[in-house]
């Protein structure tokens, strides 16, 4: 199942690095990655596509903890498949 | 004031006066700048035993840990010390140099992407990229380390800033502080109802505890609800040693008192622990009947790997009295107690020759109150926690999570500097001892009174048992009867030891460990067929443990 992840992060070097690690080690699969900076250029907004069996949670709770981590919002399923 | 003396200055912000590391090419202003420093700076002799001992330090003390290593080797030299740090939640602040960022990306001489190499195993890194920023992101550094779920933190510094010239502001109110804890009591009266329906109520307690400062707190709820605990590897020390119904460690090596009860609860209070497979066996078939709470600071842990009835996030401080709910359950707990009569350990090994756990027990009684054990991985570190008893989860250094082997010598230097006052003993395994073994040459150097009791049955004593019992006796690179002689080793490093093989030697021996003012080398030689009982099997549930006799 897709995931649509809407996040607000940091403009930092690794921060992109990070959240695919995570994504990567927790065990779901990339399906999609868009990036734009902000106006500001200090911060991204990233819209990041998952997909994997495992409940999302398990995904959003550890990407949550990174420090880059502005804001994370879960986009539904549905939305999900409907973009897809 | 050049960047590398910034570094100094804000390690003293911050209370540091202690470090660990090695010095090389990429970090050598920074080495230069500690030459005149006030922090004093402890050379190991590989990076890995360097951060393993600011991890020591920091697990001893409560304090953050720091430790430091050049670009390249060095830094990937620290890899496996951060990736333990990480898995037991240590805070760690570690400094790498990093080649200059004119040659940055070039492949040039000792150069690799630290900060891309940290991201599995660090809470967070940094890479510094102006020496304006410098100070600062050593201040978040701390903070990060220390604050909520505590854990390790990389800082790399190009050797072009640790060079760069900056005023220095006196900063106080920078040395940032942890960011405070957000804590909800909302469903603390979920939790209360859920303790005083429970017939069967069970904490169990991890190494979150203790780290949260809540020890006083533990005591109080676990008073004012009587029910028997259990405790992971990292938790033990957590119980006071006079509550009696204390069953001891759960899980793989657990005792059987502990698992049984855990298996037959139908409330299980789970405060600062994660539900490591370790501690699980079977995860369908763990405490089958059993409710739970879970209390802990990291949101990711809830739900994580067993559904919580009820979640309690934050400071554990607030949390435990505002659950506590007068359990009452008197049959349980003679239950209990009676379980716990009826799987006591045995001591009466019959034959000469010494049996560890019968030594550790020994160990545990004659060594001063408030003795830090600092142990590697393997059959020891089962039998350690199995048959020693400690007051504080400070005193009992185990690497849990990673299970690393290597850590225990490291270590205690790191608790001996942390805690000079207390006695701080390694115990260690052959196999384990020789992964660090050139931090004696740190023990020599500093004089430091670390007390090592190798116990050496010759071989790497856990993978053999599971080669015994589930690779049909095929000891695949298990022999380790070539090994050195340990007490001709400890002299080279100027440490005195002595070597015993029979029961009635222990006493005399360690005696003579403890007598002996400076750092000293107990060789313990024990039968390579003794093994660590119980021992629940993969795939099992944990009421499915075999024990000596069944095997």
């Amino acid at each position: 199942m897709n995931h649509v992840l809407n996040i607000t992060a940091t403009n930092t070097p690794a921060v992109v690095e990070r959240l695919l690690q995570v994504t990567r080690y927790r065990g779901y699969e990339l399906a999609g990655l868009q990036l734009t900076p902000r106006s500001d250029a200090k911060s991204l907004n990233i819209t990041l596509t998952v997909s994997g069996d495992k409940p999302i949670h398990l995904l959003t709770s550890q990407l949550h903890k990174l420090y880059d981590v502005q804001q994370l919002e879960l986009v539904s399923a549905e939305l999900a498949v409907l973009s897809a | 004031m050049k960047g590398a003396e910034l570094v100094l200055q804000v390690l003293q912000q911050h209370g540091v006066d202690t470090i660990f590391g090695y010095p090389g090419g990429a970090i050598m202003p920074i080495y230069d700048a500690l030459y005149q420093s006030d922090v004093k700076h402890y050379l190991c002799r590989h990076e890995q035993g360097g951060a393993f001992s600011a991890i020591g330090y920091a697990r001893a003390s409560g304090k953050v840990g720091v430790c430091m290593a050049t670009s390249g080797p060095g830094a990937t030299n620290l890899i496996t010390s951060l990736a333990d740090a990480m898995l037991d939640s240590v805070p760690v602040v570690a400094i790498t140099g990093q080649v200059s960022q004119a040659v940055m990306g070039s492949d040039a001489f000792q150069e690799i992407d630290v900060l891309g190499l940290s991201l599995a195993v660090t809470k967070h890194s940094f890479m510094v990229r102006s020496v304006e920023e410098l100070a600062a992101t050593l201040h978040q550094a701390f903070a990060i380390a220390r604050s909520g779920r505590p854990g390790p933190v990389l800082v790399d510094i190009p050797k072009d800033v640790q060079l760069a010239e900056i005023a220095f502001h006196s900063e106080p109110e920078a040395a940032a502080k942890a960011a405070p804890i957000y804590t909800s009591l909302a469903n603390a009266g979920k939790a209360r109802a859920l303790i005083a329906a429970a017939k069967k109520p069970m904490a169990y307690i991890g190494g979150g505890v203790h780290m949260a400062g809540a020890m006083v707190q533990l005591q109080q709820f676990l008073a004012a609800n009587p029910m028997p605990s259990v405790t992971t590897l990292k938790g033990m020390g957590s119980v006071a040693k006079d509550n009696a119904h204390y069953l001891g460690m759960l899980g793989m090596h657990g005792t059987q008192a502990a698992n049984l009860a855990v298996q037959q609860c139908d409330l299980l209070i789970c405060l600062g622990a994660r539900f490591d497979d370790r501690v699980t066996g079977n995860l369908q078939k763990f405490a089958p009947h059993a409710k739970v709470i879970h209390v802990d600071i990291d949101p990711a842990e809830i739900n994580k790997v067993r559904f919580a009835h009820v979640a309690l996030l934050g400071d554990m401080q607030q949390i435990l009295p505002a659950i506590s709910a007068g359990a009452d359950c008197t049959e349980w707990l003679s239950h209990c107690a009676q379980l716990k009569q009826q799987h006591g350990w045995r001591y009466d090994h019959p034959g000469e020759r010494i049996y560890a756990p019968l030594m550790l027990k020994q160990l545990s009684e004659r060594m001063p109150d408030n003795s830090v054990v600092c142990c590697d991985v393997g059959q020891h570190q089962m039998w350690v926690a199995q048959h020693m008893r400690f007051s504080s989860p400070r005193n009992h250094l185990s690497s849990g999570g990673l299970g690393t082997m290597g850590f225990g010598l490291p270590a205690a230097i790191g608790a001996k500097l942390a805690r000079p006052q207390d006695t701080v003993i390694t115990v260690s395994g052959d196999g384990s001892f020789m992964m660090n073994v050139q931090e004696l040459a740190t023990i020599k150097r500093f004089r430091l009174p670390v007390k090592i009791v190798i116990v050496d049955n010759q071989r790497l004593g856990m993978v053999k048992q599971w080669q015994q019992l589930f690779f049909n006796e095929r000891y695949s690179e298990t022999d380790l009867s070539d090994n050195p002689d340990f007490v001709a080793l400890a002299a080279a490093f100027a440490i005195p030891g002595h070597c015993i093989t029979r029961k009635d030697e222990v006493e005399s021996a360690l005696e003579a460990m403890f007598t002996w003012p400076g750092p000293y080398l107990l060789h313990v030689c024990i039968d390579d067929k003794d093994n660590v009982w119980p021992l629940v099997p993969p795939g099992a549930a944990n009421e499915e443990m075999i024990t000596e006799t069944k095997a």
